[in-house]
């Protein structure tokens, strides 16, 4: 099964579950949990089911492309289920079917691996999803968002999509998967990635990258101090500053020391964005929470 | 008699929890039962990756009836002066439930009382069991907790049903929501549908029949004797791992296994980066040869009976070729220069803002390193001291390492060996980062034990220095684990150095970075050390809390000897002269401290029991001159007890603070020399015993 043939079944059963389906956000983000459609939409008691794919930038994972495991930039299928249904597991495992693998023939484990995000201060716990002893999928009951215990409960699954790719297609580089009709993921990535490592790790300019994070601290203090508060792009400027702190990172610039400082920097941005989105959704009555349920377990 | 089954199915539960869990079962389930009246219970607990369960046997039907005397109040009161019932007597009779005629009589010292015998009907078992069950889950206590859905309950994880059953009869509860029945699930591959247990009887073989063993034991058996099997069918021999042994039994329903094997190049990889890769990140039991060396081959756990396609095998070999791949490909690109090319990164690696870089570290850990081997006399010359700390942390650098952080310090030792250096220095570079904190083992070459003392007290004179020490539970450069490992070392290798002036010389090397002042840092460091010198003492030597203080206050920076003094004191302490000594020793340090030293004049001695006790001062300090340099330290410990009947008697009949002010200072300086002379060995009056205050 190719790359897009994956995404596009996924997404397929997972609007069949009841999720909207969403874009990728269009600010660079490390994880999908960051779309606001995950961190601010587990906040209060609205029920959601959305799944989207993520593109997930991480500097200090680039490989300048050599490495055939390592990519600066994967992509992540995220599925927030809000509450988590109690059918969650079956409804994993159907998914799986999708893609071809058959429970019956292969050993699925759900092992213990618990989720944390200082910079979003959030917590969950939860499972890796192993295939064969191939980690696919990233299983998590998120308790906390934003510093904001959660209830409902919602349970997030993210699909670690090329490596799914390259277990199904038996490929021992990620270049080589195929990404549809016939197009490698290497004739559509492998510069990118070079040129991105050599910027993450050579080029980009440590000033800038501090300066701006300066910037973006404080326009994103602006915006929560607007009047009301503006949520996303606030939002929005605290994940720059993520995403720049981890451009720095990479580029070896932070010392153990002040990493903890600068993240509890976006931190606080971060969980003052949640609250404001918090408040903004209860003054507005929280207008998804009475809409019916969304349907269980009658996956196609 | 009846059985008791209760069985929680949830989602897959974390296989550390587990062991905890049914231990608590156990626990709450006899606390409570025999709160009840129930004995001789046969409680098992049981669990698989997804079920918590419990079985309880030798149950009766109803708990047995019970007898209670109650005693009312006192007959004066009872009755008035006419012999008829007060209102208090009518009242305890309307409580026991019977005419105030049959109401008894009870004589007591304090004159007669009413009395009455209550039975108290026995409840039925299942009665009693719908109420401990609820009970006993909700007191269930695990490492992590969570909340799911609505959010109402906490559970390790969802609850999915609940299996409540005595004998055949369903015991009603909930739990989590879920109403108990008789209803569960097999394993999820082999047997996935929802059936009924009859009885609680049999749960164990009902549910292998369904591809479930319940029973860890019976799951580690199978383990054990199917990987046998399939090493020997490799012509290999499993690695022995009981830990990650228990954590399979933990992690599966139906244990299974698979073998594999990976190319043979990878075992041209760091041994230990292929066992990290196989037994660390995919769970797999390691196969060896006949010479302990690594086969190209692995066992894997699985949950299920079989592997019917072959597509497990294919998918776990593919994933661990990938994985050593992965790490091949870091090997090869380190390869691709030396080891030493690696050492001016650390330049570029930051230890902490003010106290610089980690080759500013390698410096003065250099330095520190051949100060220490120069003093305790070894062979190491301080050029291999530098060489050694120069290098030990040029790993940090290497892609492997960037990959596998845990093997700091194992891939530095690997690189170097196979460029052929000396193997006092890879030793060094591979052990120094262990032990970690008091577990473990030392490193094998002085060289590593000196570079892991050097490291570590550069550590943590370093932080202390700059104003970073721990606090409470926040340690986050782990600075209580860095001294214990020092201290370990220290007392591991037997040398008998000053960690005083070994502590003094790190301060030294960080004196330009102090915040307030070298001498408060040195205090400060000083007190952590000590600290964790009572802790070894207390905690892996084993003696109590008191012995360690007694010989610590004597002297705790030559390790080895406050150990054997500890020992040796823990032993010979029970004795009653020794009681009798910690007590005498409390008055002697009251009557001593802050007096000045004065010679001890014997013209000025008046009372017998004064000759008594300087003669036998003189005695015991000739036998420790004599017993201390042969280290039969026990043995001058049993010097003093013969002091402990002298000094009673001279408590008893000498008047230390007498008149005369020359006969009273001689006595005090008697006593503070007795005291000096104890003091080689231990401060006596730290010692709790009975009798003191």
């Amino acid at each position: 099964m190719d790359l897009q043939t994956l995404i596009l079944d996924l997404q397929r059963y997972w609007a069949d579950c009841g999720c909207i389906i969403q874009q990728p956000y269009d600010v660079e983000i490390g994880a999908g949990t960051m779309h606001p459609e995950s961190f601010l939409r587990v906040l209060g008691p609205e029920p959601y089911r959305v799944a989207y794919v993520q593109p997930s930038r991480r500097p200090a994972d680039a490989r300048y492309g050599e490495n055939p495991f390592r990519l600066g930039r994967h992509l992540q299928l995220q599925v927030i289920l809000k509450p988590s249904p109690d059918d969650v597991q079956e409804l994993y495992l159907k998914s799986l079917g999708v893609l071809g693998i058959d429970p019956a023939v292969h050993d699925i484990r759900f092992e213990e691996d618990n989720w944390e995000s200082p910079t979003l201060g959030a917590w969950g716990v939860g499972w890796q999803v192993l295939l064969d002893g191939m980690e696919i999928t990233q299983f998590t009951y998120f308790q906390q968002a934003g510093g904001i215990e959660l209830s409902p409960v919602s349970a997030e699954l993210t699909y670690g999509l090329e490596r799914i790719a390259m277990f199904l297609q038996r490929k021992d580089s990620i270049y080589d998967i195929e990404w549809g009709g016939g197009v490698s993921y290497g004739a559509v990535r492998l510069e990118d990635e070079r040129e991105s490592s050599i910027y993450g790790f050579e080029v980009a300019d440590v000033n800038m990258l501090r300066r701006h994070f300066e910037d973006w601290e404080s326009e994103a203090k602006r915006c929560l101090e607007h009047e009301p508060p503006l949520v996303i792009p606030a939002v929005e400027a605290a994940l720059k500053t993520s995403h720049l702190f981890n451009l720095l990172d990479a580029r070896g610039a932070i010392s153990v020391t002040e990493r903890v400082g600068l993240i509890a920097r976006v931190r606080r941005n971060a969980v003052a964005a949640a609250r404001a989105s918090l408040e903004q959704r209860e003054a507005l009555g929280f207008p998804l929470a009475g809409a019916p349920d969304s349907p269980s377990g009658e996956a196609a | 008699m009846a059985t008791f089954l209760l069985e929680i199915l949830s989602e897959e539960i974390p296989a550390a929890a587990l062991s905890g869990a049914r231990r608590q079962l156990e626990e709450l389930f006899a606390a409570q039962l025999t709160e009840e009246g129930f004995a001789d219970l046969e409680i098992t607990p049981l669990s698989t990756s997804r079920r918590l369960s419990v079985v309880v046997e030798n149950l009766p039907d109803r708990q047995a009836d019970r007898t209670e005397e109650l005693t009312g109040p006192p007959l004066r009161v009872a009755v008035d002066a006419d012999g008829k019932p007060t209102p208090a007597g009518e009242g305890f009779a309307r409580k026991v439930g019977l005419p105030f005629d049959e109401v008894g009589r009870l004589s007591t010292e304090k004159g007669e009382y009413l009395t009455a015998t209550v039975v108290h009907k026995g409840r039925a078992t299942s009665e009693i069991l719908a109420e401990v069950v609820p009970a006993v889950v909700a007191a269930l206590h695990f490492p992590k907790m969570m909340r799911w859905g609505d959010g109402t309950h906490i559970f390790v994880r969802p609850v999915h049903g609940v299996v409540a059953l005595l004998d055949s009869e369903v015991i009603p509860c909930a739990l989590f929501g879920v109403e108990a029945g008789r209803s569960t699930v097999g394993h999820r591959v082999h047997s996935s549908e929802r059936f009924e247990l009859e009885s609680a009887d049999g749960y164990a073989e009902a549910m292998i029949e369904r591809g479930v063993v319940v029973d860890p034991a019976d799951r580690r058996q199978r383990l054990e004797e199917l990987a046998e099997a399939l090493a020997s069918e490799a012509g290999a021999r499993v690695h022995p791992d009981p830990e990650l042994m228990a954590e399979h039994v933990e992690l599966v329903e139906w244990p299974g296994l698979i073998a594999g094997t990976f190319d043979e190049r990878f075992l041209e990889l760091p041994p230990e980066v292929v066992v990290t890769t196989l037994r660390f990140h995919q769970k797999c039991l390691i196969l060896e040869n006949g010479d302990n060396g690594l086969q190209n081959g692995f066992i894997g756990v699985i949950d299920r009976k079989d592997d019917p396609e072959g597509l497990i095998r294919q998918g776990n070999e593919w994933v661990i070729s990938a994985r050593l791949a992965d790490a091949g490909f870091f090997f090869a690109e380190d390869r691709k220069q030396t080891f030493a090319d690696f050492v001016p990164g650390m330049e570029r690696l930051e230890f902490h803002r003010v106290l610089g870089s980690l080759a500013d570290k390698a410096v003065r850990v250099g330095k520190l390193a051949a100060a220490f081997a120069n003093a305790l006399d070894t062979d190491v010359t301080p050029d291999q001291m530098h060489t050694a700390a120069g290098l030990a942390k040029a790993d940090l650098l290497t892609h492997m390492v960037g990959e596998f952080p845990e093997l700091q310090g194992i891939v530095g030792g690997h690189y170097l060996r196979l460029e052929g250096a000396d193997e006092g220095l890879w030793t060094a570079v591979r052990d120094h980062y262990a032990p970690i904190g008091f577990e473990g083992v030392v490193p094998e070459s002085v060289t590593g034990k000196l570079l892991g003392v050097a490291d570590r007290l550069d550590t943590v004179a370093g932080l202390f220095a700059v104003g970073e020490r721990p606090s409470g539970s926040k340690d986050p450069f782990g600075l209580r684990r860095a001294a214990q490992g020092a201290v370990k070392i220290v007392a591991d290798a037997g040398w008998e150095v000053d960690l005083n002036e070994m502590i003094q010389a790190a301060v030294d090397a960080v004196a330009d970075h102090s915040k307030d002042g070298e001498e408060a840092v040195a205090d400060a460091v000083t007190a952590f050390v000590v600290d964790r010198v009572r802790r070894w003492l207390t905690d892996i030597v084993g003696v109590s809390g008191d012995t360690a203080d007694a010989v610590m206050a004597a002297d705790w920076s030559n390790l080895p000897a406050a150990v054997a003094r500890a020992e040796a004191l823990e032993r010979v302490r029970t004795s009653e002269n020794f009681r009798i000594l910690a007590l005498a020793f409390k008055r002697v340090r009251n009557i001593t401290d802050g007096q000045p030293d004065r010679g001890v004049d014997s013209e000025l001695f008046e009372m017998a029991e004064e000759r008594e006790l300087y003669a036998a001062t003189e005695e015991f300090a000739k036998q420790l001159q004599d017993l201390l340099p042969k280290k039969q330290v026990e043995e001058a410990f049993l010097a003093m007890e013969p002091i402990a009947e002298i000094l009673e008697r001279f408590f008893i009949e000498v008047l230390v603070m007498c008149e005369d002010e020359r006969v009273r200072d001689n006595r005090i300086a008697l006593l503070k020399q007795l005291g000096q002379q104890f003091m080689d060995l231990a401060d006596l009056s730290k010692l709790q015993v009975e009798g003191g205050e």
